[in-house]
C-alpha cells in the first residue's frame, strides 16, 4: 500500500533545501518561540513573521498548492475551537454583530490563536518540506536532542505505515468474514484487534532489537553526518532568528 | 578448501523464559567454506539455533565460532564475523533510509566516515541496489528488501553468512536473483529454510532438525533423495522435482543410471 511521504518535496533543490538541517531546526524553532511569546496586540510583528516565511517559501520553490494543502490539514482544528471564543468569553468591551454580542477580549484571543498557529504551522511545513526526515533526525542528534527521543522518532518514521498496513490487513480479514454485529461486540472485536496489533508491535520490537544486536549495536546510535555548516547556514540562522526578534523588540 | 571449523556446537540445550524447550542437545560442526542448509518443520528449533551463533541467545552447552567461544568478551568480534539475516526484512531494516541501515553495522564497528561510505556502496553494488541509498525501506519491493537485508550484513565483511528463511515470500524471479546473489557470495553459509529446491541449488550439505535435535546430516543428494526421512520430518519435495547428483564445482550432472 502506498502512503504519502511525511517529507514530500524535501528532495527538491533550492537554497533552503541545501542548508544544513541544524540551521533550519534552530532558525525555525527560534521563530516559533519568538512568535508564540509575542503579545497579540503587536500586529506589525506578526506581519514581519509572516512576511519572512513567505520570502523563505518563495526561495524554497515549494509548490504553493502543497503548502496550502498542508495548512488546511492542521489549521481548521485549531480555528474551529478558537472561533467560539468571542461568543463565550467576557470582558474587554463588547461589540454588537447584528443579533449576537462578541467580546473584545474574545476577539483578541481568536486573533492570538489564529496568528500564532498560522505562523507556527507554516514554519513546521517549511522545515519538513525542505528537509528529508532522516536528515532532520540527524540534525537533531547533532544538536544533542536526547538520543532516546531521536530514536523514537526514527522508528516511528520507519514503522508507522507498516503498522497502518497491518491494521488495514486485519480489518480486511475481519470484513471478509462478513463481520457486522452490534456495537457492543463490535467494541469487543475492535478491542481484540488493538490487542493483536499491540502484541505484534511488541514482538516486532524484540526482533528489531535482536537485529540491531546482531550488527554490533552496543547502546550508542552512530550515524554519518554529511552536511558541513558554512556561511549560508550562519546567514540563514541569524536571519530567521534576528529579524523576528528585532521586529518584536522594536515594533 | 580450508578445513578449519567455522562453527562448533556441542551439546547445546535451550529453553525460552516461558519454559518452551527449543533445543535438546544439538551437536554441529561446520567447516570454513561450506554451504549448509538446515531444514525441518515449523517449531523444530532452527531459528533458535541461529540466534546462538552470535550470542543473542545463550543456552547450556558449547558454541565456538572460528575457534572463539561465544561469550561476552568475544561478542564484538563474533558479531562482526557472523552476518545474521533475519526472516522478515522489515525487522532487519529499521533505519529511516537504506543507506543508514547498511551503514549501521560498519558504524558500530567504529569505521571512519570514508570506510563506511565505501563499505556501503560495495555492499549495495553486490546486491544490485545501487542508487537506492536514500530510499526508505518502506518504499522498496519485497525482493529489494530481502537483498537490502543481505547488504546490511555484507557491509560488515562477514566470514559466515547466516540466513533465516531466505526464499520465503519471494516471487520466482526474485527468488532466482536471490539464489544467484548467494552463489556469488563465496563465504561460509548457513541457510535455514523449508524450500528444499532452494537448498538443493545453494548447499552441498543438509542438516535435518526436528524437535530441537539434529536428526540427519549428510550431503544434499543423499538427504533430499531419502523420501522416507523427509516424510518422517514433515518435509516434501515439490511434485515433479527430482534431485540429481552434482559435481563438487557446483554444476549439476545427470545421475549415472548405468
Ligand atoms: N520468543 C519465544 N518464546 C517462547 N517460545 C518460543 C519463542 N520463539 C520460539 N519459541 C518456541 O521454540 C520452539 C522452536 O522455535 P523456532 O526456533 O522458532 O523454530 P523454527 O525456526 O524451526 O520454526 C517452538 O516450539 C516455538 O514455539
Ligand atoms: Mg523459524
Amino acid at each position: 500500500m502506498k502512503h504519502a511521504f511525511l517529507d514530500e518535496y524535501s528532495g527538491l533543490r533550492s537554497p533552503i533545501h541545501q542548508l544544513d538541517p541544524r540551521a533550519k531546526l534552530v532558525g525555525f524553532a527560534a521563530l516559533i518561540v519568538v512568535c508564540v511569546t509575542t503579545p497579540p496586540n503587536l500586529y506589525a510583528a506578526f506581519a514581519v513573521y509572516l512576511g519572512l516565511e513567505l520570502a523563505l517559501l518563495w526561495l524554497s520553490r515549494l509548490p504553493l498548492r502543497h503548502v496550502a494543502r498542508r495548512m488546511l490539514i492542521v489549521l481548521p482544528f485549531i480555528l474551529v475551537v478558537a472561533a467560539f471564543l468571542p461568543f463565550f468569553s467576557r470582558g474587554g468591551g463588547s461589540y454588537n454583530l447584528g443579533p449576537v454580542r462578541v467580546s473584545g477580549h474574545g476577539l483578541l484571543v481568536l486573533w492570538n490563536v489564529a496568528a500564532k498557529s498560522t505562523v507556527s504551522v507554516l514554519a513546521v511545513i517549511l522545515l519538513s518540506s525542505t528537509t528529508p526526515f532522516p536528515d532532520l533526525l540527524r540534525g537533531m542528534e547533532r544538536l544533542r536532542v536526547p538520543r532516546l527521543l531521536v530514536a523514537l522518532l526514527s522508528f516511528t518514521y520507519r514503522y508507522i505505515f507498516v503498522l497502518v498496513d497491518e491494521m488495514q490487513r486485519m480489518r480486511r480479514a475481519r470484513d471478509s468474514r462478513a463481520w457486522r454485529g452490534k456495537w457492543l461486540w463490535q467494541s469487543k472485536v475492535v478491542g481484540h484487534m488493538v490487542a493483536a496489533l499491540f502484541l505484534r508491535s511488541y514482538e516486532r520490537g524484540e526482533r528489531v532489537y535482536a537485529a540491531m544486536l546482531a550488527r554490533g549495536y552496543g547502546g550508542g546510535m552512530h550515524t554519518l553526518y554529511l552536511y558541513e555548516p558554512g556561511i549560508m547556514e550562519v546567514g540563514f540562522a541569524s536571519l530567521v532568528m534576528l529579524v523576528p526578534l528585532a521586529a518584536r523588540i522594536i515594533l | 578448501m580450508h578445513h578449519r571449523p567455522a562453527v562448533e556446537i556441542k551439546g547445546l540445550h535451550y529453553a525460552y523464559p516461558d519454559g518452551t524447550v527449543a533445543l535438546r542437545g544439538v551437536d554441529l560442526l561446520v567447516e570454513e567454506g561450506e554451504a549448509v542448509g538446515i531444514v525441518g518443520p515449523n517449531g523444530a528449533g532452527k531459528s533458535t539455533l541461529l540466534l546462538h551463533l552470535n550470542g543473542i541467545l545463550a543456552g547450556r552447552g558449547e558454541v565456538r565460532i572460528f575457534g572463539l567461544p561465544v561469550e561476552k568478551a568475544n561478542l564484538r568480534e563474533i558479531r562482526r564475523r557472523v552476518g545474521l539475516v533475519f526472516q522478515d526484512p522489515d525487522d532487519q531494516l529499521f533505519s529511516p533510509t537504506v543507506f543508514d541501515d547498511v551503514a549501521f553495522g560498519p558504524l558500530n564497528m567504529g569505521l571512519s566516515r570514508e570506510e563506511v561510505a565505501e563499505a556501503v556502496s560495495c555492499a549495495l553494488e553486490l546486491v544490485g541496489l545501487e542508487g537506492l541509498e536514500k530510499r526508505s525501506a518502506y518504499h522498496l519491493s519485497y525482493g529489494q528488501k530481502k537483498r537490502a537485508a543481505i547488504a546490511t550484513v555484507l557491509s560488515m565483511n562477514p566470514d559466515l553468512l547466516v540466513l533465516d528463511e531466505p526464499s520465503s515470500n519471494l516471487d520466482p524471479r526474485a527468488r532466482r536473483e536471490f539464489s544467484e546473489l548467494l552463489q556469488r557470495t563465496r563465504i561460509t553459509k548457513i541457510l535455514v529454510t523449508h524450500d528444499l529446491p532452494f537448498v538443493f541449488e545453494n548447499c552441498e550439505r543438509v542438516v535435518v532438525m526436528d524437535g530441537g535435535r539434529i536428526v540427519a546430516d549428510g550431503d544434499v543428494f543423499s538427504i533430499l533423495s531419502n523420501e522416507e526421512l523427509l516424510k518422517k520430518h514433515g518435509l516434501e519435495l515439490p511434485y515433479g522435482f527430482y534431485p540429481m547428483h552434482r559435481e563438487m564445482d557446483g554444476h549439476r550432472v545427470e545421475e549415472d543410471r548405468g
